[in-house]
């Protein structure tokens, strides 16, 4: 068959988001491909400037509607570091729960939508059964489903509910046994080995070299995970190591993409039992709203020429943010807020690591960077 | 037993068409060709009898698809429920019932009511308990769902009859035509009990297997023709799938027609049913084989590349909507539905009893018919499972796996069945320790090959291109434990 351009998307369910990969194949095999960005560009960076710091926790929420509580975590995070809060350590033991929660739902999130890239629509029902749990959690955290505005600066929006200690305790325990489940069916399954072994090999030092992060680098057996390497919050008090795989000597493939954020996902629940227990004051008191052991006092205007910087380990790599004090000239709004996605500096390398392989496999590999196009896009 | 039962459908229709042929040609002055026109009659009305036995326990294949699909996937919701449609959600409804005047509505009541005990929701993950009030959970005795399908049928006939502007008009027209009449085709010569067939020549396996290859050639036309890149990758996949699995699928059945000694499918049930026992028995193999490419034939996870939805949208299918998108579904689980009656037939019995002669004289009031089917749906239960836990190969992983494993295995199990009949058959009966004997290497052998996996693969994540290894701490930050 002669060569030819695919434009697979904006529409398409490889895509998992609003994006189009131009592919060019000759008969099955992908000679050449390239990524087209932008669809969903909202201008959040500049909507930054109009808003002042709290009212833009709500659009951080909304950068990855799979994983909304580590953005507005980051931002806040950011934020505190420019107006130089002091957080009350049981606020950061919850910011940790729900921080680590969101993560599970964002891998199970992320594994439901990569089985069906590879064909298999019953392991998808399964993780979105467990994902309801975990949204439910957080729900109880936060109030609502998906974007839940949780942190604020200087601590959190409210306790942990009464009881919430328990029913997270369950439902974790519950959820690892269903990854047992999960193992049984992908790792154990001849078929998903042979489509993610050996498929979609990403060279460790390219990735580094690109500014790859997060899970996918990990898989490469570079160990940098932010939590770990630069302990922010409590990271270095709780119980946990981060999940790294070595890969083969051509790189990391499919089945390390999808090992490594498996092993997360079980060491995201370790943490968050671990921080149950260790919580300061105890996992079953419950503070009222505004109380100084869950939320510090913070100014609301940060002087000129200061800066606020925070990278976080978000569910999808490095996220980051720099924000600059707006001064007396801009009132309570930052001179400027830069916002650092790891996708948008993933999904080209992923596109490059497609070449060679069949039309098939383009939403195997592609799917195994979990693509999120709201914070691509921003 | 061979001879058949007491639902003698064709005999019945070959008496109501004689009586037809002797009081309207038999009267009038071309009264020779009376036998004539009552064989054609029979044929007609046999045709359309099969042809409506199929279409109706269609539905239960569909059913089948559904329901057993959604309990393996542990699904919650439409698919599992109608519930809704009585109770509301969260027990929370509105009361029409209590509208209606004169107390009328209260046997509505009185179901709500317990419907909400029976399957209310008190699971004590409440997620689970909200989704499961939606569902008819241990209920299995309503069907729920089973008339889905005739809301689907309405939803298709009602549906827009688009072709895209730069089709070859023609071609895309006729493709849809080529694969659902070769399908319909099919079930002329498949005969589903000893009684209940409308076609029977002497080589009908043949005929049967000639026509199960027409339907990739309009697939390639209908990707083709769609003027479409992914309806034509799903075109050509077709054509280079059906290479891969098409010739170990005759060479196992040629294995089955050689061990029986014919080529017609009826005499095929009939040698099972003389000797008592399944060809399954005999050949294991060939039955694994015919299983596997079978699936491959319909195209059917895992071998469905042509309709592959994750990076073809739905493959050549894409450019096809409203009444022919539905028309070409059902043709597909006809297909599939054709294929777990040859399964029957070929490796189960076909209408032989569970249980054979030892129990004849205790079941033969269950017609022939009912075995057959009830055979074939579980095997369609085994489809679906397959289905459900299986994902999608390559294009060149089915190929290597046609002409590595399959063709090779499909040629020792011919030449097994060969050794059978010239070597092990006795002329009416097999010695009992033939069977015993291979159907315990083929259990031994199953088990062996079932329990592959290491389990100390899982714990130390072993294989080939990666180990995991425990991660020591890096970077500038320092780890308090």
């Amino acid at each position: 068959m002669a060569e030819m351009w695919i434009s697979m998307g904006p529409q398409h369910p490889m895509t998992h988001g609003l994006w189009t990969l131009k592919v060019k194949v000759d008969g099955e095999t992908v000679i050449d491909t390239e990524p087209d960005l932008g669809y969903i560009h909202r201008a959040v960076e500049k909507i930054a400037e109009l808003r002042d710091f709290t009212k833009f926790t709500t659009y951080c929420d909304r950068l990855c509607y799979a994983s909304a509580n580590t953005w507005s975590h980051a931002y806040i995070y950011a934020v505190e570091n420019l107006l130089e809060v002091e957080v009350p350590e049981r606020a950061e033991y919850i910011r940790l729960v729900a921080v680590e929660i969101q993560r599970i739902a964002s891998h199970l999130m992320w594994l439901g939508a990569y089985c069906p890239d590879v064909g298999n629509l019953t392991a998808f029902v399964w993780c979105l059964r467990e994902r309801e749990m975990m949204l439910d959690l957080l729900q109880e955290l936060g109030g609502s489903r998906l974007h839940y505005n949780f942190p604020r600066v200087g601590g959190v929006k409210r306790d942990l509910p009464i009881g919430f200690a328990q029913r997270c305790r369950t439902k974790i325990n519950l959820f690892l046994n269903r990854i047992q489940e999960y193992e049984a069916m992908l790792d154990e399954s001849t078929v998903f080995l042979v489509r993610t072994q050996g498929v979609g090999y990403a060279k460790p030092e390219e990735m580094v070299n690109h500014g790859v992060t997060g899970p996918n680098v990990r898989a490469g057996g570079i160990n940098y995970d932010v939590r770990w390497a630069h302990p922010y919050s409590v990271y270095d008090e709780v119980d946990w190591e981060p999940s790294v795989e070595k890969p083969s000597i051509k790189g990391a493939d499919c089945y390390d993409r999808y090992r490594v954020r498996v092993e997360e996902m079980q060491q995201s629940a370790r943490m968050v039992l671990d921080a149950l227990d260790k919580m300061p004051g105890g996992a079953d008191t419950h503070h009222q709203h505004g109380d100084e052991a869950i939320l510090a006092k913070a100014p609301l205007r940060a002087p000129e020429g200061t800066s606020g910087f925070h990278h976080f380990e978000d569910s999808r790599g490095e996220s980051m943010f720099y924000i600059v004090g707006g001064g007396e000239q801009r009132g309570k709004f930052p001179y400027r807020n830069s916002i650092r996605s790891p996708m948008f500096i993933t999904i080209p390398y992923a596109s490059k690591c497609m070449i060679g392989y069949k039309v098939a496999d383009i939403p195997a590999i592609m799917g195994s960077f979990d693509p999120c196009i709201g914070e691509t896009d921003r | 037993m061979a001879e058949g039962d007491w639902l003698d459908i064709r005999g019945w229709v070959e008496a109501l068409s004689f009586a037809i042929a002797d009081n309207t040609v038999g009267m009038s002055r071309f009264w020779r060709q009376k036998g004539t026109t009552a064989d054609i009659l029979t044929e007609l009305i046999m045709a359309v009898v099969v042809f409506g036995l199929i279409m109706t326990t269609m539905l239960v294949l569909l059913w089948i698809e559904r329901k057993f699909f959604a309990r393996i996937m542990d699904r919650r919701g439409a698919t599992m429920a109608m519930r809704s449609l009585w109770v509301g959600e969260g027990g929370e409804h509105v009361d029409w019932y209590g509208l209606l005047p004169f107390g009328t509505g209260a046997p509505f009541r009185w179901l709500n009511r317990w419907l909400n005990k029976v399957a209310g929701s008190d699971h004590e993950v409440e997620s689970v308990a909200r989704v499961r009030d939606r569902s008819y959970h241990g209920i299995w005795w309503m069907l729920p769902g089973f008339f889905q399908n005739i809301a689907d049928a309405v939803k298709f006939l009602t549906k827009e009859w688009m072709v895209p502007t730069k089709a070859d008009k023609v071609v895309f027209e006729v493709a849809p035509f080529i694969i659902i009449s070769s399908t319909i085709m099919l079930f002329a010569f498949i005969p589903l009990g000893p009684h209940v067939w409308s076609a029977n020549p002497d080589l009908s396996l043949l005929f049967l297997m000639a026509i199960f290859g027409i339907a990739p050639l309009g697939v390639f036309f209908a990707g083709w023709s769609s003027n479409n890149k992914y309806t034509l990758i799903g075109g050509i996949r077709s054509a280079a799938q059906l290479t891969a699995y098409e010739i170990p699928l005759l060479v196992t059945v040629l294995a089955v027609a050689v061990l029986s000694g014919s080529m017609n499918i009826i005499e095929i049930v009939e040698f099972q049913m003389d000797m008592d026992g399944w060809t399954l028995f005999l050949l294991p193999l060939g039955a694994a084989l015919f299983l596997i490419t079978m699936i491959a034939e319909v195209e059917r996870i895992p071998f469905d590349m042509p309709e592959a939805e994750a990076e073809l949208v739905e493959g050549w299918w894409t450019e096809y909507g409203g009444l022919r998108w539905g028309l070409l579904f059902m043709a597909e689980y006809l297909r599939a539905y054709a294929a777990c009656l040859l399964f029957a037939i070929f490796f189960l019995g076909g209408w032989e009893p569970f249980g054979g002669n030892l129990v004849a004289q205790y079941t033969a009031f269950i017609p022939g018919i009912a075995w057959l089917l009830i055979k074939s749906w579980l095997m369609f239960a085994v489809f679906v499972w397959v289905r459900a836990s299986l994902h999608r190969v390559r294009t060149d992983q089915i190929l290597e796996f046609g002409w590595r494993w399959l063709l090779p295995l499909s040629l020792v199990n011919l030449g097994i069945a060969v050794w059978l009949r010239l070597g092990v058959w006795q002329g009416d009966t097999w010695s009992p320790l033939v069977i015993g004997l291979i159907t315990t290497i083929a259990i031994a052998l199953f088990v062996l090959l079932a329990i592959d996996e290491d389990p100390t693969a899982l714990e130390g994540r072993e294989r080939p291109y990666s180990v995991h290894v425990k991660a020591g701490p890096a970077g500038p930050g320092t780890h308090k434990k």
